[in-house]
């Protein structure tokens, strides 16, 4: 149970991101990375302890959305959801994306929580990390040594585990330009409650035709996955309503769920197949 | 750091504080600065009972920021939106249109609600309802609170 009372820990507040790295590359592990607190705080209020917590508030420069038509979408790790709402690039360019950062939380919280962050918590339940598993795109790890960059794809290692090294932070998220059409679509018991299961796609279309796809679900495994198969299925052919059914089938057969307080296995299976199917529509729509 | 030295202005007010860095925002105006018009509800960003302004038109939770990130921040509370003894018209239609039963989310509503109008000073009831969604009432069931908002706006327009 929650005491909803904070532990006692040491605050870092990093006025540079030399000064970040420094400060990660003496505490490593001990330290947790807080960008908008509003799931970090909520983690510990539960009962969650670090030795330090070092908030990127002071650290300037890092709160952008850089939109090029070649190079895509940089995403600051202090650019707050709230932000990727207002974004007209967000809204027409990557639709996934902004559907997702647009239920995720409530207003007052996207006024803090940063999409970057929703990356790093790693949570298999993630509305914008479904919506960039499905766009693909490379998270930006800082180091002493320099910068990194892992593919999302590879990024999502286990159960609330990253690729993260822990004298490394997220400086930011880049999304290639030209996605092709994309949607997000999730189920809830109501709508401000997490996810019981969430979808993305991003679909590169020629006419009628499927070029390329990227099929994301959440909810379904310890970690956020793609469906290869399903993709496989849609790929280079038209999507009609019997393709459709055979990838709904192929879904089903990917995912693992489990039960626990949002919805049942069972259900999770069931629906799977038919939210993907909304969500291919809703992005050709 | 376990303390840090902060200066935040409090509705126009500014205090100098040296504040344990565990604690929050809400922490630090209620039992600190003894202003108690921002309410504690659930602690978890679930409910929106303790937002406040930030610079002027960001709404918050002050339950989910700690104060010691808050140094050189314009906090607004309920209390800081009347002018010269006169209420805000958000507040105003709070109370003409009955839009309070036992009060408690009420703060957190007119705060929400500031922000809403701020923003977008004609917003449809869909445009409300949406917007208030950080925001819960276990009394009114909403009608009252988006008509209070809805009359606010008119007010606002015509002034």
């Amino acid at each position: 149970m929650s005491s909803r009372i904070l532990p006692e820990f040491d605050l870092l507040v990093p006025q540079s991101v030399p000064e970040a790295v420094e400060m990660l590359g003496k505490y490593e592990s001990k330290a947790a990375v807080m960008a908008g607190g509003t799931d970090l705080l909520v983690l510990m209020k539960a009962g969650q302890k670090t030795d330090y917590v070092m908030t990127l508030d002071e650290v300037p420069g890092l709160d952008y959305l850089i939109y090029d038509p070649t190079d895509g979408l940089r995403i600051g790790a202090m650019a707050k959801l709230a932000e990727i709402v207002d974004s007209d690039i967000v809204r027409t360019e990557y639709p996934a994306l902004w559907q997702s950062a647009c239920v995720n939380g409530t207003p007052q919280t996207r006024n803090k929580a940063t999409m970057v962050g929703n990356i790093m918590r790693a949570s298999p339940a993630g509305d914008c990390c479904v919506a960039v598993l499905a766009l693909g795109g490379t998270v930006v790890l800082q180091g002493a040594a320099g910068r990194r960059e892992v593919n999302i794809d590879n990024f999502w290692i286990g159960y609330r585990q990253t690729a993260r090294q822990a004298f490394e932070f997220a400086v930011e998220f880049k999304i290639p330009a030209k996605v092709g059409k994309s949607a997000f679509k999730r189920l809830t018991r109501s709508d401000q409650d997490l996810s019981k299961l969430n979808a993305a796609v991003s679909l590169d279309m020629a006419g009628n035709v499927c070029q390329g796809a990227r099929l994301a679900m959440g909810c379904v495994a310890p970690t956020l996955i793609r469906m290869k198969k399903a993709e496989e299925i849609i790929k280079g052919k038209e999507i009609t309503d019997a393709v459709l059914k055979d990838m709904m089938e192929a879904v089903k057969a990917e995912v693992t769920p489990i039960d626990d307080v949002r919805s049942s296995a069972w259900y999770r299976k069931e629906v799977s197949g038919v939210l993907m199917k909304r969500t291919i529509e809703k992005a050709l729509a | 750091m376990k303390t840090r030295s902060i200066t935040i202005n409090v509705n126009g007010v500014a205090h100098s504080l040296n504040v344990a860095v565990n604690r929050t925002l809400l922490q630090v105006l209620r039992d600190d600065l003894k202003m108690p018009e921002t309410k504690y509800g659930c602690g978890t960003g679930e409910c929106g009972a303790c937002t406040v302004i930030l610079d002027g038109k960001k709404s918050i939770l002050s339950c989910l920021t700690l104060a010691a990130t808050m140094d050189g921040a314009n906090i607004t509370t309920v209390a800081g939106l009347e002018k010269d003894g006169k209420l805000n018209p958000v507040q105003e239609a709070f109370v003409s249109e009955h839009a309070i039963q036992c009060g408690y989310c009420t703060p957190g509503m007119v705060m929400k609600s500031v922000t809403i109008l701020a923003k977008n000073p004609k917003p449809t009831e869909e445009e409300i309802r949406r917007e208030l969604e950080g925001n819960i009432c276990r009394c009114t069931g909403y009608v009252k609170i988006v008509e209070a908002i809805q009359k606010a706006s008119e007010v606002m327009a015509s002034t």
